[in-house]
């Protein structure tokens, strides 16, 4: 598949995340590496990130310095007990003292587990250096928090974006337009992962992928859209916009936060009164900090829709 | 039309399908039937009986039956002089020059509360004085005080609830429409459950029966556990209907749920009972609140903030309500989030598998995958031969996972042959 044949292989091959990029750089440089946390949205590059960095660090004996654990499939308190201690308290033989834990998804970890991560981390961190991939850093309790250098990732701009489908589809001999290309940022939002899957099976159809084929190929891999579920919301039926909503997190994995960047710019596209949309954004913004603080997604995101509800009703008045 | 309701999709149409309260009914018929002999002395009807056993459902039905002209209101619209005004305008005339004979009903007459509706009664019993068409009023009782001079002008019609074996009738009714199958254990369980609230019997069934061929015992044997539980709903009450915090805030004690799933009920139940948009934003906020104290608490493991998540589940909801009036009954829901029955067992099983497998080559774990690379997957499985046969290689994918990815055995037949 090739969002993992396009992963880029060393933190010199990364196009985005400059600042990122520079300081993983230099850890490289010094040989030495602080635990961290990588978070920010799907598909911004923390995993590929982290691999980058081992890379870069171990050379061609990357692999048995690096174990990659994810938490949303193994989260329990056992795994970090059993397989993490394991992995942590091992010696590494070479010119590096230390090894890499790569724990995806690490927003997912119950928080015991957490707690028992924590100590792991204070007691091997000669042996291990931890970096914790996740969506939220707000779902990380404050002691892990405060023992990780944080890092940021953000959503990649649109040029940076086009730039990269470009030269895939090129290597691919597949023919992608300017508005195929417009077209899978406005529905990935800059989420890389999705962008290349979207663009992989929209090649499949054996034609130019421009936009209408990359709108039919999203309308199928997940039905229920933003656009439709506001509309719905503004009409009035909240448990029916609830149920959307449900379904694009539970049913078809969206994240929250591409959902809330989502219903943002749709507020300036509604018809409604103008001071209504600023009511609104305010509203949107409150939310997404909420969510970034580590709250539950739909709980949030249902709470704004009911927002959505109001400020329909209050238009027609 | 799979998310219809039951309780509205299978209404009844006409008076025979009705269950049990055969006199009352007859009563109300004859009622009818004598307009056409001029105004008779009572010229409105009142029904009255506990919720669910068919007394607005009778009314629908009758007017369907004779196919006369159905006005259809509820009381509490009645408070301003405007709408007092169109209602009597409406209920001036019998035969409207257009349509046929007319019938008007005012449902949930308990709805008008205290002091600012007591005006509301005093102009529906004017309006009833002098009515020249046939006016029916349903309420749970008759005899609240505010009735008093009301009752004086109407026929009284007691609605009982129905005996097991009527509802029985009408779930039957049910399960041939849908094509279920059902156990008659399972049928009694269900219908002995609902003491006689044809309506909640209905959606119990709804929840216990959509989408399956067959129903038996076993399937339906858990709603004893929400009979333990029944607490339950008397917490949620107190806080969606509570008039004070502290009342709201009591409630916590009473309920046999810890405090998450407490939330979940109240979360799952919340726009159903408060449904003016205002009421609905200020409610869930509080829920968002409560939410957010949760996530701290997740955080800095500091448990006495628990108090304040309380504090805005419960008396942050029961404050949300400042328009929305109780009206009628509104069954509570169990919990969607927890409850999901949107994929089959057997599909979230494959899908884990087929997760497994992209998890070992793309550093996704399993769970996401099977949401997010999945369905894309399945598209390229579909509509491209060659491109699935390079990735179920690659993924080193068995048979069942390439006919279910592709839709079909012939895809996967010719997928398969590809990989050689």
């Amino acid at each position: 598949m090739w969002a993992e044949k396009y992963r880029p292989k060393t933190l010199g091959d990364i196009v985005d995340q400059k600042e990122i990029v520079e300081r993983l750089k230099s850890f490289v440089r010094s040989r030495n590496v602080p635990h961290c946390i990588f978070a920010g949205p799907p598909g911004t590059g923390k995993t590929t990130a982290a691999l980058c960095l081992t890379r870069d660090l171990f050379s061609d004996a990357y692999r048995e310095h690096i174990m990659e654990l994810n938490a949303s499939d193994e989260r329990g308190i056992d795994v970090v007990r059993e397989t993490v201690k394991t992995f942590a308290r091992a010696k590494s033989i070479g010119e590096i003292p230390f090894k890499v834990m790569i724990l995806d998804e690490a927003d997912n970890m119950t928080s015991d587990a957490q707690q028992a991560l924590r100590r792991t981390m204070e007691r091997y961190t000669e042996t291990c250096r931890f970096v914790l991939c996740a969506n939220y850093s707000g779902k990380i309790i404050e002691p892990i928090q405060s023992r990780c250098a944080p890092f940021r990732f953000s959503h990649l701009p649109r040029e940076e974006h086009d730039h990269f489908l470009k030269q895939i589809a090129e290597k691919e001999q597949v023919k992608l337009t300017e508005e195929g290309a417009e077209a899978i940022f406005e529905v990935c939002g800059g989420d890389m992962r999705r962008a290349i899957n979207t663009l992989q099976a929209s090649a499949s159809l054996s034609k130019p992928v421009d936009a209408k084929v990359v709108f039919s190929i999203t309308g199928k891999a997940s039905p229920v859209d933003v656009q439709k579920m506001i509309k719905t919301a503004m009409g009035g039926d909240f448990i029916e916009a609830r149920k959307q909503l449900r379904d694009m997190i539970q049913k078809y994995g969206v994240a929250g936060s591409d959902i809330i960047r989502q219903m943002h710019t749709e507020i300036f596209r509604t018809d409604i009164p103008e001071p209504l949309k600023i009511k609104l954004a305010e509203a949107v913004g409150e939310i997404d900090y909420r969510l970034v603080e580590g709250s539950d997604e739909e709980v949030q995101l249902s709470a704004l829709l009911a927002k959505f509800v109001e400020a329909g009703c209050d238009a027609k008045k | 039309m799979l998310y219809a309701v039951w309780t509205v999709k299978h209404k009844p149409k006409s008076l025979s399908e009705i269950v049990g309260n055969r006199e009352s009914i007859q009563t109300f018929v004859d009622w009818v039937k004598s307009w056409d002999q001029g105004i008779p002395k009572k010229r409105a009807a009142f029904l009255y009986g506990s919720p669910g056993i068919g007394k607005t459902a009778t009314v629908e039905a009758l007017a369907n039956e004779f196919r006369m002209e159905f006005v259809e209101k509820n009381a509490s619209d009645y408070r301003t002089e405007d709408a007092i005004n169109h209602f009597a305008g409406l209920a001036s005339q019998y035969r409207p020059l257009f349509g046929g004979k007319r019938i008007i009903l005012l449902d949930e007459l308990d709805g008008l509360t205290g002091t600012t509706d007591k005006g509301g009664v005093k102009a529906i019993t004017e309006v009833v004085k002098t009515a020249a068409c046939p006016i029916v009023l349903i309420s749970n009782s008759a005899y609240d005080q505010r009735f008093t001079t009301l009752r004086n002008y109407c026929l009284l019609l007691e609605f009982k609830k129905p005996p097991v074996g009527e509802v029985m009738k009408h779930l039957t009714r049910i399960c041939s429409h849908e094509g279920i199958q059902i156990d008659e254990s399972a049928l009694r369980f269900i219908a002995q459950r609902s003491e006689g609230d044809v309506r909640s019997a209905v959606n119990d069934f709804q929840m216990l029966a959509q989408g399956k061929k067959q129903l038996k015992y076993e399937d339906v044997s858990w709603l004893g556990y929400r009979d333990r539980q029944d607490s339950i709903f008397n917490v949620l009450r107190m806080i969606l209907y509570g008039k004070t915090c502290l009342s709201a805030k009591r409630a916590v004690d009473m309920a046999d749920v810890d405090i998450d799933m407490l939330f979940e009920w109240i979360y799952e139940n919340v726009p159903a009972h408060l449904t003016d948009p205002h009421d609905l934003t200020r409610a869930m906020n509080a829920l968002s609140i409560a939410d957010v104290y949760r996530g701290r608490i997740r955080s800095s493991q500091d448990w006495g903030l628990t108090r304040y998540v309380i504090d805005f589940m419960t008396a942050g909801v029961a404050m949300a309500r400042q328009n929305t009036k109780a009206s009628g009954w509104i069954p509570f829901r169990f919990p969607g989030r927890i409850h999901s029955l949107s994929i089959s067992r057997a599909d979230r099983a494959m899908q884990l598998r087929i997760g497994q497998k992209i998890k070992r080559k793309s550093h996704i774990s399993a769970f996401r995958a099977s949401k997010q690379v999945l369905p894309y997957l399945k598209i390229i499985f579909k509509s491209n031969i060659e491109m699935a046969t390079g990735i179920a290689k690659w993924l080193d994918l068995d048979r069942e996972m390439i006919e279910y990815l592709g839709g079909s055995e012939e895809k996967a037949e010719a997928i398969i042959k590809q990989m050689g």
